[in-house]
């Protein structure tokens, strides 16, 4: 009953996020279906509007909450579909806020809300406490984000987002540059920048499945919107130095979000670590269109502006098809442990081809969606390159370099994934009787995503066209895409996919024998078989000055000398920031117990707090 | 597109003579005799008459990736600007990457489904050294071209050679050496299940299938060697390559003989050093204002 009302209602806020997408693509002007309501205090009025940059966002949190609900129909907790209806009704909010009031409590419903999402298996080990971390980044973020919008609302001296853009044009070099600082911290923190992702991999896994999807499918994206709106509209046009600042923090991300993600094997804190790659690739994008479009070649600054929205989209379609088809895996095995699992093609049939096609979408592999975003922001940046000067270059060279060695430890990362996971044969120690997925809602839900990943990679016109009339209104241009662009991904693939086809013919034609694997004549072990740890181990010794690997080995002598009983052995990789996050706040900790003094405990001491507030505030409001 | 027909299937037909050629060289240059220069001909047509094996339980990735890699090298192979500059001009230098990361990821996957913990070992070190020589891949064919002119391959045979081009090529030829499976970085020669990678990968391969990988690792060579060529002084025209890819022919066996293969991690120093040759390319060249 529970879990029918949740999924009803989600439901409900995808058909409103469609609509609102719907008038949003159509939208010429700035806002159109605008609503405001005004309060006694009219810096705190509420105005609603739609904008032609809010859409593409709508239109994903439209296809997500739908694929979501479908797969919360048959799998999940039956408590998660309401509040996950609840989470996308504020993130949906958040998109249509056009006030700094409304933007900031859509905001905060929006983190707190998730934040409960986040503590849903608030009794497993861990999760309070990945849930308090991740509540005072939000907070801190919030904050952030609040002082960088009162900033400029107090200099437009109007609370509504449209006011604000007006004045832009007149902002102080000094206010915009504070302005853009804050809005980074703000709206970085919640997509998960490096190196403020740290709250990402804690809180992500922890949370159920179908939460998962929408933190990694969709809120990171709404931080992102967020980042836009300040960037191109509220303290536009910025100096040249934030499209920079942007491309070197996105390149940062990108590699090391796929570093961590590499040595990583729990599945689901992997699929977050690929959120913050796939956030930093996206930023890479946004980037490159601030840098143009403060040098003022406004065809660079749209192409970049389109790949970074279609890399949204996409990676809100891939990220969320991986992380409920890690969901499924886990209520199917019980666990998301990459070496306790293996095997699962034969189990899973309908999951595992979708999760495969989520893995070469993501791996950015031709024909799937992932690719064309890809190759668009690859484009933008060799585009970038020969403009400004010796600094522009040096930043682009390496950011192609990084996004090269992004791409290629990706996918040495979805191998080991699908590999482990899905190939091979089950590590199960103990045996259960084998089960044979069905085709009901739930991977309904994620074939809904796979196709989408197909579509938009096969046609991926169907996506630019629209994100390129977005960017030309939001923008003020005429964005055309690369020509190449519509016929890339067929030409590619074709003849992979004829010589697929002839193997399955010839395999008709000219039956393959099947016969045990060759282990050089000792006994086929599914022990034997490579594992995460051992796959990663090359990767793990390369970038050892960044991951910081440690190791144990222990042996369990038995009776012999020389044969041990057992080898047991651990790898963990320490993280560089985590690291100088816990200094951090050991000196944040040592600066607020000197303010223990004024937290007596006593009550009236409180009031007179409270009371003298009050006198100030008077005083200053005078 | 009769052209572009007839340089696919003429690289398609002259990839295992190339093979044939460089084995019998570098046979030549160790004082053995070797084998004929034909003798991958006879190889591919006896595999290919033979029955293929898979062990058992495998998903059908296995069954098809011969296939998609082979249909990988042949789209490598149709897209170099031979004799046909700018009928497939929209496969441009990134798309190419990508691409080879189709045929890898493919192959490293059916790996890990044998089963195998050779095939897994060798899957584990392809994706290592991919993953690492693709920036240095892209920078070299950015380096070698793409500066102001586009990402497309037709432009790398206009490009002027200078101190630039030489950085950019010796970058790409060490990018060939990792990409072809050659001596410093892997040994095709070699049966030794620890020391191999590209042998390992296609371990629990055989028949049909197995002739499949090896011819598309053929064509891959040829394409790579043709693409190492264009990047060398030359011009645009046709076949004015041919001496540069007999001449890189001989390079590459000539490297394999005199060096041995490096220990595995040290291969990383060598994209590195690939890396830095091709970041130098493209310094200089924004330098010199030829951007």
């Amino acid at each position: 009953m529970l879990r029918s009302v949740g999924v009803v209602t989600m439901c409900v806020v995808a058909v409103l996020a469609a609509a609102v997408a719907a008038i949003g693509f159509r939208a010429h002007g700035a806002e159109i279906a605008a609503a405001t309501f005004q309060g006694a205090v009219p810096a705190l009025a509420l105005r609603f509007a739609v904008t032609p940059l809010s859409a593409p966002f709508c239109a994903l949190l439209a296809i997500l909450t739908t694929a979501v609900a479908m797969w919360c129909m048959r799998r999940g907790a039956p408590g998660e579909p309401l509040l996950i209806a609840l989470f996308t009704a504020a993130m949906l909010l958040v998109l249509v806020a056009r006030s700094v009031a409304l933007f900031f409590i859509a905001w905060e419903a929006m983190s707190l809300v998730s934040a409960f999402l986040v503590a849903a298996h608030h009794d497993r080990r861990g999760v309070r406490r990945a849930t308090f971390t991740y509540l005072v980044v939000a907070q801190t973020g919030a904050l952030c984000v609040l002082v960088a919008l009162t900033l400029l609302a107090l200099a437009a001296g109007d609370t509504s987002f449209a006011g604000i853009a007006a004045h832009a044009a007149r902002l102080s070099p000094g206010l915009r540059d504070t302005v853009f600082v804050f809005a980074l911290l703000g709206f970085g923190s919640k997509a998960g920048l490096m190196p403020l992702h740290f709250w990402l991999p804690r809180a992500h896994p922890v949370a159920p499945a179908s939460a998962s999807a929408m933190l990694s499918g969709a809120m990171l994206k709404v931080a992102l919107y967020g980042l836009l709106v300040v960037t191109l509209e509220l303290a536009a046009p910025g100096p040249s130095w934030w499209g920079l600042a942007l491309v070197a923090i996105g390149t940062v991300s990108a590699v090391g979000g796929v570093l961590y993600a590499l040595v990583d094997h729990d599945l689901k804190r992997l699929l977050a670590y690929h959120s913050v790659e796939n956030v930093g690739i996206i930023v890479i994008g946004i980037g490159v269109a601030l840098l143009a479009r403060s040098a003022g070649s406004s065809a660079l600054a749209g192409l970049a502006l389109v790949a970074a929205l279609f890399h949204t989209i996409n990676h809100g379609l891939f990220k969320a098809l991986l992380f409920l088809g890690a969901g499924t895996v886990n209520e199917v095995e019980g666990t998301v442990d990459l070496e306790r699992l293996g095997g699962l093609w034969g189990e899973l049939v309908w999951t595992a081809p979708f999760f495969l096609i989520g893995c070469a979408a993501i791996t950015g592999l031709p024909p799937f969606n992932g690719f064309a975003s890809e190759w668009l922001t690859f484009q933008s940046l060799v585009g970038g390159l020969s403009g400004g000067g010796l600094t522009v270059t040096f930043v682009f060279v390496a950011a192609i370099a990084g996004l090269a060695l992004t791409g290629g430890l990706a996918a040495a990362c979805f191998v080991k994934v699908f590999g482990v996971v899905f190939l091979g044969a089950s590590r199960r120690i103990d045996a259960r009787p084998a089960v044979r997925e069905r085709l009901d809602a739930s991977t309904t839900g994620v074939a809904l995503l796979a196709g989408l990943c197909i579509v938009l990679g096969v046609v991926p016109m169907l996506a630019v066209g629209p994100l390129a009339g977005v960017v030309g209104k939001t923008l003020g241009l005429v964005v055309l895409p690369p020509p190449a662009l519509p016929v890339l991904p067929v030409t590619l693939a074709l003849l992979p996919l004829a010589g697929a086809l002839l193997c399955v013919v010839m395999a008709a034609r000219r039956s393959i024998r099947f016969v045990p694997t060759w282990t050089c004549g000792s006994p086929v072990s599914a022990a034997a078989q490579y594992t995460a740890t051992a796959f990663s181990k090359p990767l793990r010794t390369v970038f050892a000055f960044v991951l910081l690997p440690e190791r144990q080995r222990r042996y369990e002598m038995g009776s012999s000398r020389w044969l041990p009983e057992r080898i047991s052995y651990r790898t963990e990789s320490r993280y560089l920031v985590d690291e100088g996050a816990r200094r951090f706040a050991a000196v944040i900790l040592r600066f607020a117990r000197r303010f223990r003094l004024v937290q007596s405990g006593s009550l009236r001491m409180y009031l007179a707090y409270a009371l003298a507030a009050l006198i100030v505030a008077v005083g200053l409001a005078r | 597109m009769m052209l572009l027909l007839a340089q696919v299937l003429s690289i398609a037909a002259l990839a295992p003579l190339v093979q044939g050629v460089m084995k019998r060289l570098r046979a030549n240059l160790q004082g053995r005799p070797g084998p004929s220069p034909l003798q991958p001909y006879r190889d591919l047509a006896k595999l290919l008459n033979k029955e293929a094996l898979l062990p058992h339980g495998v998903s059908p990735i296995p069954l098809v990736a011969p296939g998609i890699v082979l249909g990988v090298a042949v789209t490598f192979a149709s897209v170099l600007p031979i004799v046909a500059p700018n009928a497939m001009g929209i496969v441009d230098v990134i798309a190419l990457a990508f691409l080879l990361g189709l045929g890898r990821f493919v192959l490293a996957l059916a790996a890990l489904d044998t089963r195998s913990s050779f095939a897994g070992m060798a899957a584990s070190r392809e994706m290592t050294f991919g993953s690492l020589v693709e920036p240095a891949l892209l920078l070299a064919l950015l380096g070698g071209a793409a500066l102001g002119r586009g990402t497309h391959l037709s432009v790398l045979p206009d490009v002027p050679f200078g101190l630039a081009g030489m950085l950019a090529f010796a970058a790409f030829f060490l990018v060939l050496l990792a990409e072809t499976a050659r001596v410093p970085v892997d040994n095709q020669e070699t049966h030794y299940e620890l020391t191999m990678i590209h042998e390992g990968l296609v371990l629990e391969y055989s028949g049909w299938q197995l002739a499949m990988l090896q011819y598309a690792g053929y064509i891959r060579q040829l394409c790579f060697l043709v693409l190492a060529a264009m990047l060398l002084p030359g011009g645009a025209e046709g076949w004015r390559h041919l001496p540069w890819i007999l001449g890189l022919m001989g390079a590459v066996t000539v490297v394999e003989t005199l060096f041995a293969k490096l220990r595995l991690f040290e291969v990383p120093q060598l994209f590195g050093t690939a890396l830095i040759f091709a970041v130098a390319s493209i310094g200089l060249r924004v330098l010199g204002g030829l951007a």
